[in-house]
Formats: C-alpha cells, sequence, structure tokens
C-alpha cells in the first residue's frame, strides 16, 4: 500500500485550500500534478546549469548537454531502450504527427492504416490527414464491453495496411490493450507497429517489446512538466526516417543547397529543446522508480475497484469501460442518466439521450472541489462509437485515495437523480 | 443542481420549437462539447418578429438559448448583435463559472455568426 498521506505532502498544489477546503484532484488523465522534487529540478537547472546544449565549447555548455543527456537516458533506461531511440517532443501529439509526416514518403495511394475506435484525437488526426493523399483510413470496433474486437482487428488487416497505430491505454474507457498480442498480429503482416503509450507510461511497469516500432508519450501526464514528450523509435527505423522539422542543431553540415543531417535522435529535434522539460521530466522519472511502477499500478487498481462499486451503488449511473481491474487502467467514465429533470419539450429534430450534460455534472462536482474533467475528451469518433455526446470522467493516481473517492460519491448522491 | 429558475427554463423551455414561418435559420452552432442549437428567426426590416430554438446541449446553454430568444424578441438586429458578452454573463440568473462562458455565450455567437452570414437588410452597417 502506497503511503498517500506522505506522497500528498511532496505536492505543493495538495496542499492549497480553495474555499476553506481541501482540493480533490482526479483529472491526471488530462495532466498531472507535479512534487516539489519536480519542481526543485527545473529550478536548479536555471540556477546553476543554463547555457544551450549540443554546440557550446564552454564549461557551462557542458553541464547543460550533460544535464539533457542525462535526462534522455533517464527515460530511455525507464522503459528499457537505448539512448539515442528516444526523441524529445513536446506532447505525445507532437510524436506522433512526427511519425504521421516522416512516414509519409514510405506510404502510396491505395495503402491503408489501421487505428481503433478507442483513439485520442491525437492517434487519430496525424493519419486521417493522409486521406488526403489517397490513404485508407480504418477503425477497428470495439467489444460490448470496450475492448478492442480482435477479430475484427485480425480482418481488417490487408497487406496494403502498412501501419497500425492503437492506444495502450484508452484514456475514456480505461481498457488496457494487450500490445504483445496486437504486435505479433501486426509483425505477421510486416506492418509498422506503433503505440500511444501516453496513458499506460505513466501508470504501470513496461519495458520496450521488439514488436513495437514506435511509442509515444508525454511527460506532463507523469508528474513531469508540461511541454515535454517522447518519441522511441527502433534506432534502425529512426535512422531511415527523414526528419520532421529543419534547423538549428539537427544537422552534420550544411552547404548552400545541400544539407547533411545528424543521426537520431538529433536530427528529430530542430533547434533549441526544451531542455528545462526534459531535467523535469527525468526527475520525474526519479521519484516514480522510488515508489515502483508495480506500486503504483497496484495502487491504481486499488482505487479504481473501489470506485466502481462506490459508483455502481448509484441509481442511474451509466459506467462505460471494461469491469476487471486487470484489464483496465484509473480512469473512469460515466453518465448520469436523470428523469427528474428531463426537458419537457415536444422534440421535434432533436433526440434526448435523458442523460445529465457531462458539464453540468462537472460543474455540479466542482462546487464541492471535485475536479473531474467533462466532454468528448479528445475521443470524438469514441463518443459516437458509443453514441453519447460525452461522458463526466474521473482518474486517479498516486496522490489520491479512499477519500477522494467518497468526496467523488457524495458529490454525486447531491445530484437530484432519484 | 440549480436554482429553480433556471431548473423550470430548463425543463419547460418558453421559446423552444419549430415555427411555422421564420425567414432565417442558424443551425451551424455547435461548440466543442457537441452541443447543437438551431435559432429559427422572423425578420422584418431588421426587427426579430419571433425567434425559436431547437437543439440539446447542458442546462446553463439550453437556459441561455431560450433566456436570448426572449431578450431579442421584438428588438432589432443590430441592437442584438451588439449585446455585451459580460454584462449578458453578469445578468445570467446563476453565476456563470470561466469554464462555463462558451456555455452560457453559445446562443450570441451563434446569433452574431449566422446573422453575420446572412444579407440582411440594415444588419452590420
Amino acid at each position: 500500500m502506497l503511503d498517500v498521506g506522505s506522497i500528498r505532502r511532496d505536492f505543493p498544489i495538495l496542499q492549497r485550500k480553495m474555499d476553506g477546503k481541501r482540493i480533490v484532484y482526479l483529472d491526471s488523465t488530462a495532466t498531472t500534478q507535479k512534487p516539489e522534487s519536480v519542481i526543485n529540478a527545473i529550478a536548479e537547472f536555471y540556477r546553476n546549469y543554463n547555457a544551450n546544449v549540443h554546440r557550446s565549447v564552454y564549461k557551462l555548455g557542458w553541464e547543460a548537454t550533460d544535464c539533457y543527456e542525462q535526462a534522455r537516458k533517464n527515460v530511455a533506461d525507464f522503459i528499457g531502450v537505448k539512448s539515442e531511440e528516444i526523441v524529445f517532443t513536446r506532447n505525445t501529439t507532437e510524436s506522433l504527427n512526427l511519425l504521421s509526416y516522416s512516414l509519409e514518403g514510405k506510404l502510396k495511394k491505395g495503402d491503408r492504416i489501421l487505428i481503433s475506435s478507442m483513439e485520442h484525437h491525437s492517434n487519430v488526426l496525424p493519419w486521417m490527414r493522409l486521406e488526403e493523399r489517397g490513404i485508407n483510413l480504418d477503425y477497428i470496433n470495439l467489444t460490448p464491453e470496450g475492448f478492442l474486437d480482435i477479430e475484427d482487428f485480425k480482418s481488417k488487416i490487408k497487406k496494403e495496411t502498412k501501419i497500425i497505430s492503437i492506444t495502450h491505454q484508452s484514456n475514456v474507457l480505461g481498457t488496457i490493450n494487450d500490445i504483445d498480442t496486437l504486435s505479433k498480429i501486426a509483425k505477421e503482416n510486416d506492418s509498422i507497429f506503433i503505440v500511444d503509450g501516453a496513458q499506460s507510461i505513466p501508470h504501470m511497469p513496461f519495458k520496450m517489446i521488439n514488436g513495437i516500432d514506435y511509442m509515444a508519450f508525454s511527460g506532463h501526464k507523469m508528474l513531469g512538466p508540461l511541454g515535454i514528450g517522447v518519441l522511441y523509435g527502433k534506432y534502425e527505423n529512426l535512422s531511415e526516417l527523414p526528419p520532421f522539422q529543419r534547423g538549428g542543431e539537427m544537422i552534420k553540415e550544411v552547404d548552400f543547397h545541400k544539407v547533411e543531417f545528424e543521426d537520431p535522435p538529433i536530427k528529430f529535434e530542430a533547434g533549441t529543446p526544451n531542455v528545462e522539460g526534459a531535467v523535469g521530466l527525468s526527475a520525474a522519472i526519479d521519484y516514480l522508480k522510488k515508489i515502483g511502477m508495480e506500486n503504483v499500478r497496484s495502487h491504481e487498481k486499488y482505487l479504481t475497484r473501489k470506485a466502481l462499486d462506490s459508483l455502481s451503488t448509484l441509481k442511474n449511473i451509466q459506467i462505460y469501460g471494461p469491469r476487471d481491474t486487470e484489464k483496465r487502467g484509473g480512469v473512469i467514465s460515466f453518465n448520469i442518466r436523470s428523469e427528474a429533470i428531463k426537458r419537457k419539450i415536444a422534440s421535434g429534430n432533436i433526440h434526448l439521450d435523458g442523460l445529465l450534460h457531462s458539464h453540468d455534472v462537472a460543474s455540479h462536482l466542482d462546487e464541492s472541489n471535485v475536479f473531474v474533467r467533462s466532454g468528448h475528451h479528445c475521443a470524438q469518433p469514441l463518443m459516437k462509437y458509443l453514441n453519447i455526446k460525452g461522458t463526466a470522467r474521473a482518474s486517479f493516481y498516486i496522490y489520491n485515495d479512499i477519500d477522494d473517492i467518497e468526496a467523488l460519491v457524495s458529490g454525486l448522491e447531491g445530484i437530484d437523480v432519484q | 443542481m440549480y436554482n429553480d429558475e433556471i431548473m423550470d427554463r430548463y425543463q419547460n423551455p418558453y421559446y423552444f420549437g419549430k415555427p411555422e414561418r421564420y425567414s432565417i435559420v442558424i443551425d451551424e452552432a455547435s461548440t466543442s462539447c457537441g452541443d447543437k442549437i438551431i435559432l429559427y428567426i422572423q425578420e422584418e426590416n431588421g426587427v426579430i418578429k419571433q425567434i425559436k430554438f431547437e437543439g440539446d446541449g447542458c442546462i446553463i446553454s439550453m437556459v441561455s438559448t431560450d433566456l436570448f430568444c426572449e431578450k431579442a424578441t421584438g428588438r432589432n438586429i443590430e441592437e442584438i448583435m451588439r449585446i455585451d458578452e459580460s454584462d449578458y454573463v453578469k445578468n445570467f440568473p446563476v453565476e456563470i463559472t470561466p469554464g462555463r462562458l462558451n456555455c452560457a455565450l453559445l446562443p450570441i455567437r451563434a446569433f452574431r455568426r449566422g446573422v453575420g452570414r446572412a444579407n440582411i437588410p440594415g444588419n452590420l452597417k
């Protein structure tokens, strides 16, 4: 069991009171709070080590470069890969856009890209842009419980399917996809296999497997600062990929009409990089390693079980996603049905779903300092698939405990849902 | 959840429905949260003779649209185009937090976009 009381003391923002009451932060799927050690690491970098990286001859420049490259090594070790396979980006979205642009040259008209119906827009839109170039985008269906339909997955893999890009954990349903099995199926077809790890790397133990060609995740979702993301790519893949952006840092030699690019990962890091972000992310990884990713995962399983059990006792709640905590993470999407406050209108062209709007639910919880997300969670294809407009969503991390779940449930009890 | 005035209006909106006669219809109004409203306006010489709406969305956006229709009925289009957003929010019957501004302002913004596009005499001189 985690000592949540002691963890909370490491997070200055969780000491804040609003309207005299503590805050109940249940939106770590959107972004996590930052421990003192991360905040200090960033300040320490600026106090003692700041200089531009890679091209400096002087001592301070070496030290700044060292901070940056040590951070890269820490990220690489964390997921069991080599330093030169870690590209720093702004976030998961940029990592996946990098792939969309850099892999474009490998695709021809009629090729197919396969994603799932549970993807975040960051793993939809970079691929949808290629439809304009005659590439077809396919979506894997889900089972009623919210898992990927493996038979549908297999049936949608064609010989033209050059890229398969799938989330490791859904940011709405919480579903954890069996990346090992999916990667094997993808590799039988020689497809490039990409994993969106934004919701998995922060929350569970993970070591890279051979079937994954590329993986993207974000620092701010794992206690790190905003504006730093990661793209992992197998070195041989990164070597043959053209750069995404061009400019400072990323070259060996530039002539008037000719350029020789640096080797990976620098080839993909045009311009002065976010060194404070990398340093902060590295401190976040140190913090997570101290807790232990096994412990992070079991704490979240425990909270998710408790939350699912308590929420299920509420009348008129609709919970989305799998119920088995072995196969899902700590993010719970739900809606509240309400006959009592249904609109009494002759509906005309309007289809009424009888659900309270998720923004109204979130605003109601906000009044008691319970902070949950509401809306479509950047997953509108999934919302359309589920035939809903949005959900309210509570998500957990290491600083959450049973008292947070109690606050959520009692907040929801305050809504007139009978 | 909200006060009685809000809840009553949400459940029993006064201006809901599709009228038989209308000269302007604004139906592209949807926000990032998927809310949708359709405004039906009967306009004569720059005056809003009648305005009704259809739509589904959160309590704030639906109540706001109903209140907006009430406010706009019988007024000049020009006058309604110039409604000050912060005054509108200030006078709303329940406190609008920053996260809900888009919900409350949905009808005003839809009206401006739609009427701005429609070629109405006396509009946007």
